[in-house]
């Protein structure tokens, strides 16, 4: 079992006339092997979620769970792949690959026929002694995803992964990490402020409020995609012009629009 | 500021520029407004460093001074790295040892390296281990101050991706915090590498047995004007020398880091 | 008890606490009171030799043998003192005056940097302590020889960091005050100077310091009064205790001095924050 559980998980920064309530009793649960996003306006803590999740950060108040156990620093055990990709410049693709696993002391051998795979499944093969600012955005993400998936990690956290990526490849990255998905599934927490992101990679997603971060509401994505079967669509733009699609994408477009504070403009 | 000047102008300014400087220290030397042996000539310091390195003076030739010299600057130049650098990268990343040694070194900090000579002295004498301990003096802060400094700024997601990674600490100070902050660790080594030669000078120019600063002060005895301007040059030289190395190594490890 | 735990555990870059301030202080007090604590125990059971390192007996007597009398190399620690501060500030007055200005012009104008550039790269290399020997054939033990040395100790630095200083101002901005019409005068005072001026003030700081170890080491070589001069005959006397003196009060001259030039950075760059 590796589910993640966050139990009325408040976050506050500063104090006095400063305080800032970032996190305001939230409460949600990923599932063994569920595939959740959690979307909302920048600032509504979706992030600080991900990142007490991953033992970055640590709640106020409340509990955040990680397989049964609280979380009280990072470990290989919660894989994190962030927007910024974050490969050491100073490694080498096979180096940045290997990091963790040497973390894990995996023997050697065992180690290289790993890396092998996980180079092989992100299509990254020839790339091995390159350095991170030799490649594309796109080959660079790729990277930090096999960094993660090398270390069968039974818990995946994303941190808005594609967004800094331009949108042809962001749409190849998708249907790559579905496909990956599907071969190796896991428990995901995936951050994202694409709604269409989220609707089409998710099980689950999760809509949060700003000011104070609050749960806004869960729709559940899985059962419209099992019954419109998606996954008979090979392409990201033919599930996107199905009508189940545009109506989820819809609804969850609507609350997000809804709570634009009409003072902001 | 204007454009910057074609080449041959430039050329050409840079020439008048040394031409005037030669010209008055020869034109000066040539009236006499000094004795020879005060102010000798451009040429007769010439004469003079190739005189020097056939004949010994207090003890050695040019070179032989010159070598114990570079001998003794390196021996406390790597010991100031070797301690500096690591001390520095770990006081980023362990924040206990920040807080124990930040004070004491913040209160050593304002004695002048050469301000330790008497120690030193007492302590190792002058042969290897007094200047060694002065050179150690000058070029150790620079080195502390810049690794802790570039441990301190290394980008946040360099040290959470390898957190996340279930990295130890002291792999996270030898994976991510070293190469990260090996710009600035150079650029630290830089003005160590200055300080330590200048301490050197003035370790030999007090207190040591041999070296070039014990030839300048000789010829500062000697009344010989044109000895201690062989030696200032030599001085100068195998500063510049030093420095131009390490630009190379700063340049290289900046291209090889994608900057 | 959050504070220890945090303390004890390692920690990375960013991590602020709003307590670490406080933890520092308190860490960093009691490790210099245990050092203090450890050289006292240390010296009263004999495990520093006598002759190597004082006890705090001997540092306190030697203290008030300089401070209040009967002095020591030929004077009070006071004489001593404003000896060197007097020379200090000669040396380092001389220096930044002629160089601050050269190295303002050599960033303005090109030519005026093909021009001395050169002349400048000769002299930029020597360390400064380098110059003792020559400043003393020529100048003798006088005062002269050591303002002659600390102004090529303080002048390389002003020179260069004034430089840079006007070559890091952003061009757009000259571009632009030029374009508003504002006379080349006004834009060097109004403009360049304040613009060059962080810079500045990093050469001065240098300076400082390249003055204060000159001095040291140029008393160290002959001197009639100085601090550098209590260290010499302390150091020949095998007097610990007075070398100590001696470092301690280099120490606190440099601190005091550094804070001083703080004092007139913060209040001529009213407009940086601190």
């Amino acid at each position: 079992m590796a589910d993640i559980v966050l139990d009325g998980v408040s976050r506050v920064f500063g104090h006095g006339d400063k305080r800032f309530v970032a996190l305001d009793k939230v409460s949600y649960t990923v599932a063994d092997n569920e595939f959740v996003a959690v979307v909302g306006p920048s600032g509504c803590g979706k992030t600080t979620c991900m990142r007490m999740a991953a033992g970055l950060e640590f709640p106020t108040s409340g509990t955040c769970k990680v397989g049964g156990k609280i979380v009280d620093r990072p470990g290989p055990d919660r894989a994190v792949v962030f927007q910024q990709f974050a490969l050491f410049p100073w490694k080498t693709v096979q180096q940045n690959i290997d990091f963790g696993l040497r973390s894990l002391n995996v023997p050697r051998s065992e180690a290289g026929d790993r890396i092998a795979a996980s180079i092989k499944l992100m299509g990254l093969e020839g790339y091995e002694a390159a350095y991170p600012h030799q490649l594309s955005g796109g080959m660079q993400q790729r990277v930090a995803i096999a960094r993660a998936y090398v270390l069968n990690p039974q818990v995946l956290l994303m941190d808005e992964p594609f967004g800094a990526l331009d949108a042809q490849t962001r749409t190849v990255m998708q249907e790559e990490l579905l496909r990956v998905g599907r071969i190796n599934p896991r428990t995901v927490m995936f951050i994202t402020h694409a709604v269409e992101e989220a609707v089409y990679l998710a099980d689950r997603v999760i809509v949060m409020t700003r000011r104070p971060g609050r749960i806004k509401e869960t729709i559940d994505v899985k059962p419209v995609r099992l019954a419109e079967k998606w996954d008979n669509y090979e392409r990201i733009e033919d599930v996107m012009d199905l009508e189940s699609f545009v109506h989820l994408r819809t609804r969850i477009w609507r609350l997000l629009r809804e709570q634009h504070d009409p003072a902001d403009h | 500021m204007g454009p910057a000047l074609p080449t041959r102008q430039l050329v050409l300014l840079s020439a008048v520029g040394l031409a005037i400087f030669f010209g008055i220290w020869t034109g000066a030397a040539w009236l006499e407004l000094a004795p020879r042996r005060f102010l000798p000539m451009p040429w007769d310091v010439i004469d003079r460093a190739f005189k020097l390195t056939e004949t010994r003076f207090s003890g050695q030739t040019l070179q032989g001074h010159l070598v114990i010299s570079v001998e003794r600057y390196l021996r406390g130049f790597i010991l100031a790295v070797l301690v500096g650098v690591p001390l520095g990268l770990l006081m980023g990343w362990y924040r206990w040892l920040d807080y124990i040694v930040t004070p004491v070194f913040d209160a050593l900090r304002f004695v002048a390296p050469i301000a330790w000579v008497p120690f030193a002295a007492l302590w190792f004498g002058t042969g290897i281990g007094g200047p060694t301990m002065i050179i150690f003096a000058g070029a150790f802060p620079p080195c502390l101050i810049n690794a802790y400094r570039g441990a301190r700024y290394v980008e946040t997601r360099y040290i959470e991706a390898a957190q996340t990674l279930g990295a130890s600490g002291l792999r996270v100070v030898r994976e991510v915090l070293l190469p990260a902050s090996l710009p600035s660790i150079i650029a630290g080594l830089r003005i160590s590498a200055g300080a330590g030669w200048q301490s050197l000078i003035g370790a030999e120019l007090i207190a040591a047995n041999a070296g070039v600063g014990l030839m300048m002060v000789r010829g500062q005895a000697a009344l010989d004007t044109s000895i201690v301007m062989v030696g200032m040059i030599a001085v100068g030289l195998i500063g510049l020398l030093i420095d131009v190395a390490l630009r190379g190594a700063e340049t290289w490890i900046k291209a090889k880091q994608g900057h | 008890m959050r504070a220890l735990t945090f303390l004890l555990l390692e920690s990375g870059a960013g991590m602020t606490g709003a307590d670490s301030g406080k933890t520092r202080l308190v860490v960093g007090g009691a490790t210099i009171a245990g050092l203090i604590a450890a050289w006292y125990i240390a010296s009263t059971t004999g495990a520093i030799p006598k002759l190597d390192f004082p006890s705090p007996e001997q540092f306190v007597a030697a203290a008030r043998q300089v401070v209040v009398e009967p002095g020591f190399a030929d004077g009070l620690l006071f004489d001593h003192l404003l000896h060197s501060v007097k020379i200090i500030l000669l040396g380092f007055f001389a220096a930044t005056a002629i160089g601050v200005p050269l190295g303002l012009w050599m960033g303005w104008s090109r030519t005026a940097e093909a021009l001395i550039n050169p002349i400048f790269l000769l002299i930029r290399p020597i360390p400064a302590l380098a110059w003792i020997p020559l400043a003393i054939v020529w100048l003798g033990l006088d005062d002269a020889a050591k303002v002659m040395v600390l102004w090529f100790a303080a002048f390389v630095p002003s020179v260069i960091n004034s430089y840079t200083g006007v070559r890091s101002i952003d061009r757009p901005i000259i571009e632009a005050s030029r374009m508003l019409g504002i006379g080349r005068m006004a834009v060097i005072t109004d403009v360049i100077v304040p613009g060059a001026l962080p810079s500045i003030f990093t050469g001065l700081r240098l300076s400082l310091q390249g003055c204060l170890t000159a001095l040291v080491a140029a008393e160290l070589l002959g001197a009639i009064l100085g601090l550098g001069k209590v260290l010499y005959q302390a150091g020949l006397d095998i007097y610990p205790a007075m070398i100590l003196v001696g470092m301690v009060a280099v120490a606190l001259t440099g601190f005091v001095l550094t804070a001083l030039l703080d004092v007139v950075e913060s209040r001529s760059m009213p407009w940086r924050k601190r």
